[in-house]
């Protein structure tokens, strides 16, 4: 995807292993779908859960599903 | 079957100007009608510490109450009704509930109940209510709206009976609850003397300050929405550059970056320092609307700052975004506004909400 597609790595926090990327509209639904089916990198298993998504960058700053009290 | 490849689930953002001191600006309005809030930033350019003018606000911000296994019953309660409905205002919202797959229930500041359910406990309740606008071809969720503030709705009316017998032997139905109560000099009892018999514990929304440095802020004129080449950035840039600074994201990639392209939008300053804050809970109109009044009480002073801004986040799993208009979730449940407010006081307002959302007013 990252190659025909052009995908920004927006953040990346090496701690909390999570990031913020950023696609064109018309590739939304390729790259959450190719980040839902990439089980393997260099030969180690992964998975990627998707936590929030958005066409606004400023949604991502404010998750109510993950508001702890 | 190729175009759904390319096809984003819908949004919308809406962007209005007016003026805050002007009689008919709606900024207030807009506010008061979004009820049910858990994230509130503001961020100051050229300011290093908390303002003098916003101490005693964020020292007062209240307090919200988390009561666990709540039955709804309660709120058709007349004792209820009585004290927190008809005299101040009474917010309540289902917590940890998911608004596309759970029943989700919320009491509004004008006395409605609403009841967001799925379509076996629709029928088991057998109360009125009307499909929801984003179920789909096959209805698979409904909302029921009672007004409990309504003269109708007295303790001996037959709808009164009705609704309580459906949500106390019917079909029960119990969720843990956000609650706050804005009493406005209204005597009387509290929520937390109210519900003692419940296990309630009393929040305090939780507070963050950061100061950044050397921020590159867009150039923007109050009166250019759309920004204006070489002079002033447009609202969906500023937008977007505000998303920029609160995720924390880099603002000076260039284009040839193999990580990111994403850059500040031209033109745009530098300034030394910006004040940050977030405040998250479970917080109410009546207090984001004095934090606002506050930050324009900010430029009554001469400041360096053009202009400032207040982002505010609603719940993504609340059953209405702004009145009464339904909201849902299906990619994200996106529901936020955020002012900008400049140092005339002219301010911009945009609001934003996703697909299974109507229209922000």
């Amino acid at each position: 995807v990252g190659a025909a597609l052009p995908v920004d790595v927006l953040t990346y926090e090496e701690k909390t292993l999570c990031a913020i990327l950023r696609v064109i509209s018309s590739g939304f639904v390729k790259l959450w779908s190719a980040l839902t089916l990439l089980g393997f990198y260099q030969n180690r298993r992964c998975a990627f859960r998707v936590l929030q998504a958005s066409p606004f960058l400023l949604a991502l700053s404010g998750n109510s599903r993950e508001l702890v009290l | 079957p190729w175009q759904r490849l390319r096809q984003a689930p819908r949004h919308l953002l809406v962007c209005e100007r007016g003026h805050v001191r002007h009689e008919r600006s709606r900024h207030a309005a807009h506010v008061r009608d979004h009820a049910y809030n858990c994230g509130v930033s503001f961020l100051i350019p050229e300011c290093g510490i908390l303002p003098e003018v916003l101490k005693s606000t964020i020292a007062d911000l209240g307090e919200y109450y988390l009561v666990k296994n709540l039955s709804v019953h309660e709120f058709v309660a007349h004792e209820f009704i009585d004290a927190f409905v008809k005299k101040g205002s009474c917010y309540a919202l289902t917590y940890n509930t998911k608004i596309d797959q759970d029943n989700t229930a919320a009491v509004l500041p004008n006395g409605k109940l609403i009841l967001s359910v799925d379509k076996d406990t629709y029928e088991e309740l057998g109360l009125q209510g009307r499909p929801s606008r984003y179920s789909g071809k096959k209805v698979m969720r409904y909302i029921i709206t009672i007004d409990l503030a309504d003269s109708s709705f007295h303790p001996d009316s037959k709808k009164h009976n009705r609704v309580l017998w459906a949500l106390k032997e019917k079909k029960p139905l119990e969720f843990d609850f956000l609650m706050a109560w804005h009493s406005a000099g209204a005597e009387g009892s509290t929520l937390m003397s109210y519900f003692s018999k419940n296990q309630i514990r009393a929040l305090k929304p939780k507070i963050t300050f950061s100061t950044l440095r050397d921020l590159q802020c867009p150039v923007l004129q109050s009166n250019e929405l759309q920004g204006q080449p070489e002079e002033s950035c447009g609202t969906e840039e500023l937008f977007e550059w505000l998303g920029a600074v609160l995720n924390q994201v880099s603002l000076d990639n260039k284009s040839s970056s193999f990580l990111s392209t994403y850059c500040c939008p031209q033109p745009s300053v530098v300034v030394e320092k910006a004040f940050l804050c977030t405040i998250t809970g479970f917080i109410i109109p009546e207090k984001i609307i004095q934090l606002l009044d506050q930050l324009c009480c900010y430029f009554g002073e001469p400041k360096l700052a053009y202009w400032l801004t207040l982002t505010v986040h609603g719940f993504a799993d609340s059953p209405v975004s702004w009145r009464e208009s339904e909201h849902g979730f299906h990619k994200g449940g996106e529901n936020l506004y955020n002012f900008v407010i400049f140092r005339n006081l002219d301010y911009w307002l945009q609001m934003a909400v996703g697909t299974n959302d109507d229209c922000p007013p």
